[in-house]
């Protein structure tokens, strides 16, 4: 074998086996998101009300568990902010990643590594709420052995509160949180909700 | 139309367009409520990330950011001003723990970024050893496989019909 035809065949393979390092060193672009889910009492897509009755009295425990799952590819502040709202509020806005106006009853935040998942333990209560004339107005609720007041929404006798569940992450150039996250140029947003009715003595 | 006029006419809307190109807006809200060094914080542990810091390495930084995070909440809920005080120390020890991480991620950006250089070095290196072995086994197989049809040959027998 001629020295040229040897020469040949060692670029050939020097081309081959630095191609194969080059692939298996390069790290492939992957999907960037996060997961957000709502777990009930029993750590289970279900149970999410005591005797599985959703209308919750006042002072009567109510325990969901709020997961979320880093999947972006890098190290995130994240932040759940949890919203009351009735009925008529509108809901976060999925295609504009615009957040629900619903005033912000609770916020939990975390530094979250890459393919890392939080879980909150999220313990409530109906701490005060009124009922007058058709209309039932929660004023404090308990989150995990915390009161906060509110001066939030009312419902028609009670019926069709939720509890908004919206993930915010740290904008690095704005310095501050912004609803959902960005893959590349696409904002994409996450939030969840769970439906409740409110069971006041006056309002029975 | 002369020619100089032309490139100015495709040029100009161009360089217009490119005038007024604007960021994309991020519509967020300014945290008021953390500390600044948050901010710097998460990018220099970003920046250790990507230059090839391991998951365990990063969560070493983690573990103080998120007792940051409980100290700048606990700060917060301080509004009375006999706490003043102690919300203070406890704003200041939210910034030490935000220095103490930024210097931290900055040393492990440098180890890291040499780490995955070496590492880089010698996968290459390997692919270019693999490469000339793979050559020499080749030749040899090659020169042996010769030989052996040479021998052959020299062994076959002639038979008349």
């Amino acid at each position: 074998m001629s020295r040229g035809n040897l020469l040949a065949v060692f670029l050939i393979l020097l081309i081959v086996f630095e191609l194969i390092v080059y692939v298996s060193t390069t790290p492939r672009p992957s999907e960037q998101f996060f997961q957000l889910y709502v777990l009930g009492a029993n750590h289970m897509a279900s149970d999410y009300y005591p005797g599985n009755n959703s209308n919750i009295q006042p002072n009567v425990d109510v325990r969901w568990y709020l997961g979320v799952t880093n999947l972006i590819g890098s190290v995130q502040l994240v932040t759940l902010r949890v919203k009351l709202g009735n009925q008529s509020i509108p809901p976060p806005n999925d295609t504009q990643a615009i957040p629900s106006p619903a005033p912000v009853v609770a916020e939990f935040m975390r530094f979250l590594q890459n393919n890392e998942t939080w879980e909150v333990q999220f313990s409530w209560r109906i701490s005060n709420a009124t009922a007058a004339e058709g209309s039932t107005r929660i004023l404090e609720l308990g989150i995990n052995n915390e009161t906060y007041a509110l001066q939030g929404w009312s419902a028609r006798n009670g019926y069709n509160f939720r509890m908004i569940f919206e993930l915010w992450t740290w904008n690095l150039q704005s310095e501050g949180v912004q609803f959902g996250w960005f893959a590349g140029n696409e904002r994409h947003a996450a939030w969840l909700q769970v439906w409740f009715n409110v069971t006041t003595p006056s309002s029975g | 139309m002369p020619l100089t006029l032309r490139i100015t006419l495709v040029i100009l809307p161009m360089l217009l367009l490119l005038l007024l190109a604007r960021p994309t807006g991020v519509s967020s809200q300014p945290s008021d409520q953390l500390q600044p060094g948050f901010n710097q914080a998460l990018a220099q542990v970003q920046r250790a990330e990507s230059a090839g810091a391991t998951s365990s390495e990063v969560a070493q930084l983690l573990v103080p950011l998120n007792r940051a995070i409980e100290l700048n909440k606990q700060a917060l809920q301080l509004t009375s001003p006999q706490d003043a005080q102690h919300r203070t120390q406890l704003l200041n020890q939210v910034d030490q723990i935000l220095e103490s991480v930024q210097t931290q991620a900055g040393q492990l950006e440098i180890t890291a970024s040499r780490r995955t250089l070496i590492n880089k070095i010698g996968a290459y290196t390997f692919g270019g050893a693999a490469a000339l072995i793979a050559t020499l086994a080749y030749a040899y197989g090659l020169s042996f496989w010769h030989r052996y049809r040479i021998k052959r040959t020299f062994q076959m027998k002639v038979v008349p019909k």
